[in-house]
């Protein structure tokens, strides 16, 4: 009963939009708009096939370089700057900066230094979606409890065994946010990064769907875009559910009392 | 007044080598924006192996600056903490703190027995020695029911008793308490009273209890060093001669209990009226540390 609930709840939005879409293009569909029933033809026509290798996957395959890249820098440098008071003090009015940025802004200053290459691409994904991991995790590692830094020197917890065993854990709330938008970030910049001297890609095919007026074509890329960022959304879900499980917890019996 | 030989001004120390914990001329000045605060004084005094001594004093005494400077988490201004005979510059492997924020001090992404190990793994410990040592800790505490419970899930008493077992398991020689049970309710501060009493008798460790409650020394220690008001000198050092086994409606009845109390309360009444040890004040000034 609950499942069956919460499968309601889920698909409940969905099938009003869908049923709408069909009843607006029932009278002949526009030019710009396809039928439902021709967006899953064309949907499966474009994409389960060759496209699925030259382009689909390649695009996954940088946005997972991309993503997990930026995670992991931004964790480690974040770390750095985290536990070093000096050390934010410098950085911090720089990364404002940089954050600044808007990464497309860089797409061609990369494609110099990096050359037109998957590289690049991983480049621009990673200069964009390392702020909101990075950020976070100084915020995470700056407001660490004092009690808690207590308790770990007076049992000698110190160093490497420190950040793994207080830090990181105290900290992975905030950062577990900062991924969350490093996610949706991530995926915009795969698209840009695509839509620049690219010759594979989603980005790049659904820009040439749009040049040559394949509406249909580009219109079923779009729903390729849509339903990565949800699986990459449930995914993340699933793992924040696990790490974050105590937080949850802990916030649940706060909010009790 | 008191009739008590061992009731002597300033702390008592102990001939050189039989102390496993030494206070020497300790001065804790903090430097703030505002100027320098002066928290504690000039401390001395020394406690021996296996001792269960109580630190009372008023609040702002500089009680929890004290615990820190011995902790080895705080560093003194002058004077200087021994432990056997070794200065204490960080925190020393034979000593275990219990925070009063027990919420705070335990970590709530580890499950209960996890918190107590993790001490133990951090110092390399055996994986069968640290599953003997915490299981031996969570059964003396109480607890051997909720080792994969997660501290959050355990009320204010069970998480004190979580924090006890992770220092108990730690295997200390001294067991540093900052006003522990201040947070709890009155019923389970008895509990954790006795509880306090019987680890203390049976691992035969070393406490420094520091408290603000003036009934809770007298019950828990075997000595009690009552703090002036700050800046902080020992007020007096008294040998607290109740019977060895205690019990919380027995022993708080007993005539000598209520003298106990009146005199510990006197004297604190003293100190928060600016009141200062004779001789405290002339250590001072012929020996400005």
């Amino acid at each position: 009963m609950k499942t069956l609930k919460s499968l309601l709840y889920i698909l409940a939005l969905p099938v009003l939009l869908i049923l709408w879409w069909i009843l607006a293009t029932a009278g002949g569909a526009s030019f710009f708009v396809p039928t439902p029933a021709d967006l899953v033809k064309t949907f499966i026509d474009t994409w389960i096939g060759e496209r699925m290798f030259t382009d689909v996957l390649p695009s996954i395959r940088r946005l997972l370089i991309g993503v997990v890249g930026a995670i992991i820098l931004g964790v480690l440098l974040g770390l750095l700057v985290g536990l070093n008071r000096t050390a934010r003090a410098i950085t911090e009015p720089v990364f404002e900066f940089f954050r600044a940025l808007p990464p497309p802004v860089l797409i061609p200053v990369l494609m110099l230094l990096v050359g037109i290459n998957d590289g690049m691409k991983v480049a621009v994904i990673i200069s964009g979606a390392i702020w909101p991991v990075l950020l976070n995790t100084i915020e995470g590692v700056r407001a660490i409890d004092p009690v808690q830094n207590e308790t770990s020197r007076s049992y000698g917890i110190s160093g490497f065994a420190r950040i793994r065993y207080q830090i990181l854990p105290s900290a992975m709330p905030t950062i577990m946010a900062g991924i969350r938008q490093c996610l949706s970030i991530g995926l915009i910049l795969m698209v840009i990064s695509e839509m620049f001297a690219s010759s594979s890609g989603l980005g790049f095919a659904i820009v040439q769907f749009q040049r040559s007026f394949a509406v249909p074509e580009m219109w079923s890329g779009i729903v390729v875009l849509g339903l990565i960022g949800v699986i990459m959304s449930f995914i993340f879900q699933w793992i924040e559910r696990r790490v974050l499980r105590w937080y949850n917890g802990l916030k649940e019996v706060e909010n009790a009392v | 007044m008191l009739s008590n030989s061992n009731g002597i001004t300033g702390g008592r120390t102990l001939p050189e080598g039989e102390a496993l914990l030494s206070v020497r001329g300790l001065k804790k000045v903090y430097h703030t924006d505002g100027g320098d605060i002066e928290a504690v004084r000039d401390l001395t005094f020394d406690l021996g192996r296996g001792e269960l001594v109580c630190l009372v004093g008023p609040s702002g005494s500089g009680k929890t600056t004290l615990l820190k400077c011995i902790a080895g988490l705080l560093s003194a201004t002058s004077g200087e903490v021994l432990l056997d005979g070794e200065k204490v510059t960080g925190p020393p492997k034979k000593m275990a703190v219990v925070f009063q924020e027990y919420g705070r001090s335990l970590f709530p992404w580890l499950r209960v027995a996890d918190n107590v190990e993790l001490p133990l793994k951090n110092a390399g410990v055996p994986k069968a020695e640290r599953k003997k040592l915490v299981e031996d800790a969570l059964d003396a505490v109480g607890l051997s029911h909720v080792p994969r419970s997660y501290p959050w899930q355990l009320s204010g008493g069970m998480q004190q008793r979580v924090a006890i077992a992770r220092a108990v398991a730690y295997q200390p020689e001294v067991l540093l308490m900052d006003e522990p049970f201040a947070a709890v309710d009155a019923q389970t501060r008895a509990d954790l009273e006795d509880l306090i009493r019987n680890v203390w008798k049976k691992l035969g460790v070393t406490v420094l209890f520091v408290t603000h409650d003036i009934d809770e020394s007298i019950y828990l220690g075997e000595r009690v060093i009552i703090l002036s008001s700050s800046p902080t000198v020992v007020q007096e050092d008294i040998v607290i001669d109740l019977p060895a086994e205690r019990d919380q409606l027995e022993t708080r009845s007993l005539p000598r209990f209520t003298e106990l109390r009146h005199h510990v309360y006197a004297e604190i009444q003293k100190a928060k009226q600016g009141h200062r040890p004779e001789e405290a004040k002339t250590t001072f000034l012929t020996n400005p540390k």
